[in-house]
């Protein structure tokens, strides 16, 4: 049992600090490719300008000034301090649920980014800047996970968390491979690390698939790989156990609302076939998963945040 | 390591020349004549072994620990907003435990008569119809809630927690300064100063023998729960917060975390049939008790101020027909009234047959037209109050003020003569503080914390406030004050040998 509310502001803590994260890769990528003044770098830096929705495309020719804006911008509701600032606040309201080492770590990172030296310490090292929030980051993950009761509290923040780590695997996906891709498929092999590379699976898919990096092989990993932490079958996964356990906690039957979506999506997942999916393009794939995300929030709402008080008042 | 110059010592000779007031205020570590009181003797001895630079590093040290816990208030601008640490002062104010002892007393006494004149004045006004408070004085305070009138509290305990202002007079005697009965704050620095201290002087702390506070959030907890009598076994206790933006959200939450008890939002709560509850995850779950952070008027829109969404609309009713019980009860603030302040004294006599321990303040009520006439003649030496006002809003003071400001006041007292009170230009102790790497004496103040349920307990400790400009007389957070850690010494230590 918890306050609606403060379930309400875990699960955005989670879904913060998880777009915080990707940003922070996207930023880092974009600033990889200003040292170099190739097509591909531009290239580059149009899909993760792209896969946060900005398709102005002189941003992508600027891109150390649109690193530094996602990164420190007040005004954009969409950059990372924004995105830490959003999550530290939902924090603040929950401060009695988190364990003082979990805010300790949230706080610092805010602190940094709120500093008036941030802007400096972003010139003097961006790159250094970024890994500091992204260690900070798992830091923070880590903290939560060592040192908070994984009930229902730690399901919400995880439901978040895993929530938008898949949406935002999907719309780069969505990016690189959807429907505006398909006659001109990306090739260069910069440009298709630099895609690992912002999903943090560089490292892990060379392990599977060697140096051979193709595009195939990098949509089979990001969407369907089972053991890899940010692939979306891994996310779907996640998202359906700690619904159930929210489920449970809250004494409410299985296979009503969001759990169920929750394992038809998984589902999906786990039986998608491969051949299929490049016969159909993989678009119309990625657009149901998008859509049954968002399907999953909406209805998770409805059952244990935002519910019709006539429903729950004692007879 | 420097020479003995860079040693610090304690500035003995500024102490009285520096501090201009009407007698030379007591210090909490020096003698009259320049010693060092027995219980501070430790410190003392610490202190000499220690370079300004080290000093100084812990004084960051703590203030980096105030920051990164986010003991925090928030100054709000048009463009971002900035979070600013409350100051405090790493050096702690030491009180031993005979002292204590009697303050202690005296506290407990104090609220036990205040608790007594809460009842009485909202049952049968015993107190009102023998005359010894005027009737005018209490049914026209602002504070006063005529909604409250013939309502069970248990254990008439109405002022469950109380935070005492309390002061040290020139001649070593402390007195009462104001009882904060309504809302009162601080608690959470009291504690956190300790946390703090225990850092910065662990082998001074270990060896002085400091009475332990940690059981405050256990004991408010045990407090709340006997509010809520025995009709339901284990009773759901909540923290009502007026939320994230009040300055002391900071306390509101550290409290319901140390208590394990929900911290609530105004929109969090559902009353239907006279009952309150909470909205969960798991829908609705019913509360017992609340201790409230929420001023009276905006707890309840239907019964008090209807443009409030800080409260929950028919809480007030659920609490009268004995459903919930709402920790400060409504209405305390009439026994923390300034004009009703003067009164204490008496309270004390009519209800135990006892005098006070805790001396007052002496106070001219201005209401009283041969004592407002004093206050108009002696403005220039006077601290003149509005009766309502709190955080050293609305203040003259005498000594420190021009003509003009006088003039100003003179007017608005000869206006509205019962909206104020005078008070003599009270002279508060200094206590050693860190100043730029410097020890200097710096004016002081205490609030000890008392909770009262069905019985009355005393937290061994308090929150020392200070005035950080240097002959400042001004504690209050919200006017450049600090704080720093209270040690309260157990009986056997500490004492004059």
């Amino acid at each position: 049992m918890m306050l609606a509310r403060v379930a309400d502001s875990l699960y955005w803590i989670g879904r913060y600090v998880e777009r915080a994260e990707h940003m922070c890769r996207l930023s880092d990528v974009m600033l990889n490719a200003t040292l170099d003044r190739s097509e591909a770098a531009t290239q580059v830096a149009r899909i993760a300008l792209h896969a946060v929705g900005d398709r102005n495309p002189a941003k992508a020719l600027a891109p150390y000034q649109s690193a530094l804006a996602l990164t420190l911008d007040r005004s954009d509701r969409g950059s990372i301090f924004s995105s830490i600032a959003h999550a530290r606040e939902n924090a603040r309201q929950v401060r009695d649920q988190i364990t003082t080492e979990t805010w300790e770590r949230l706080n610092l990172i805010y602190l940094r980014m709120n500093n008036p030296g941030a802007r400096k310490a972003f010139n003097d090292g961006s790159q250094l800047f970024l890994h500091d929030i992204i260690a900070d980051l798992h830091l923070f993950k880590g903290a939560g996970d060592a040192t908070m009761s994984h009930g229902e509290g730690w399901s919400f923040l995880q439901l978040g968390m895993y929530l938008e780590r898949a949406q935002l695997i999907g719309s780069l996906l969505e990016v690189v491979f959807g429907e505006r891709r398909r006659r001109r498929a990306l090739a260069d092999h910069f440009a298709l690390t630099s895609v690992l590379r912002m999903s943090c699976a560089l490292e892990p898919y060379l392990r599977v698939y060697t140096a051979e990096v193709q595009p195939r092989f990098i949509l089979n990993f990001l969407m369907l790989d089972e053991d890899f932490p940010r692939s979306i079958r891994f996310c779907t996964h996640q998202i359906e156990t700690h619904l159930a356990a929210i489920t449970r906690h809250a004494g409410l039957s299985g296979n009503a609302g969001p759990e169920r979506l929750a394992g038809r999506l998984k589902a999906r997942l786990h039986f998608a076939d491969m051949d299929e999916l490049e016969a159909q393009g993989a678009s119309a794939f990625l657009k149901t998963v998008l859509d049954e995300c968002w399907d999953i929030h909406l209805s998770l709402y409805d059952a244990f945040v935002a519910y019709p008080l006539e429903d729950r008042l004692p007879a | 390591m420097g020479g003995i110059e860079a040693v610090v010592s304690v500035n003995r000779a500024d102490l009285a020349a520096d501090l201009t007031g009407p007698a030379i205020p007591y210090d909490e570590m020096l003698t009259a004549d320049g010693g060092v009181h027995p219980h501070y003797a430790a410190l003392d001895a610490r202190l000499a072994t220690l370079t300004p630079e080290e000093l100084a590093e812990r004084q960051r040290t703590q203030e980096r620990f105030f920051l990164l816990q986010g003991i925090t208030f928030t100054v709000y601008g048009a463009e971002s907003s900035t979070e600013r640490i409350i100051p405090s002062d790493i050096l702690p104010r030491i009180i031993p435990g005979a002292e204590w002892a009697r303050v202690e007393a005296g506290l407990v006494q104090r609220l036990k008569a205040l608790n007594m004149f809460l009842a009485d004045i909202y049952s049968e006004q015993q107190i009102l119809l023998d005359g010894v408070v005027p009737r005018e004085l209490v049914l026209q305070a602002p504070s006063y809630r005529r909604e409250m009138q013939n309502l069970y509290v248990p254990h008439k305990a109405y002022a469950n927690v109380c935070g005492s202002d309390l002061i040290r007079q020139p001649n070593g005697e402390f007195a009462v300064l104001e009882d904060n009965l309504r809302v009162p704050s601080g608690v959470s620095y009291m504690l956190a100063n300790r946390e703090a201290s225990r850092r910065v002087f662990p082998g001074t702390f270990r060896s002085a023998g400091v009475r332990a506070i940690d059981r405050y959030p256990d004991l408010l907890l045990s407090t709340l729960k006997s509010m809520a009598g025995n009709w339901r076994p284990n009773p759901q206790v909540v923290v009502l917060t007026p939320g994230v933006y009040n300055s002391a959200y900071y306390e509101h939450a550290y409290l319901a975390r140390l208590m394990g008890a929900p911290l609530v939002e105004g929109r969090d709560l559902v009353v239907h049939d006279n009952m309150v509850y909470m909205r969960t995850t798991t829908g609705l779950r019913r509360i017992d008790v609340i201790y409230r952070r929420v001023d009276d008027d905006f707890i309840d829109p239907l019964t008090f101020r209807r443009d409030s969404s800080l409260g929950a609309a028919g809480l007030f009713n659920a609490y009268r027909a004995g459903n919930v019980m709402i920790c400060n009860a409504p209405g305390t603030g009439v026994a923390d009234d300034k004009a009703v302040y003067a009164y204490v004294p008496e309270i004390i006599r009519y209800y135990l047959n006892e005098d006070a321990i805790l001396p007052n303040i002496e106070t001219f009520l201005c209401r009283e037209p041969a004592q407002l006439s004093h206050v108009l003649a002696n403005l220039d030496k006077l601290v003149v109050k509005a009766v309502g006002a709190s955080g050293g809003y609305g203040m003259l003071v005498g000594p420190h003020s021009t003509k003009a400001e006088q003039a100003e006041f003179a007017d608005a007292l000869t206006a509205n003569p019962e909206n104020y009170i005078a008070q003599p230009t009270i002279q508060l102790s200094t206590a050693p503080c860190l100043i730029d790497s410097a020890v200097e004496p710096r004016h002081v103040d205490l609030r000890p914390f008392i909770l009262c349920g069905e019985k009355i307990v005393v937290t061994p400790g308090a929150l020392t406030r200070v005035a950080l400009r240097k002959g400042s007389l001004v504690v209050n957070s919200s006017q450049g004050g600090g704080s720093k850690d209270t040690w309260v010494l157990s009986e056997t230590k500490g004492d004059a040998r």
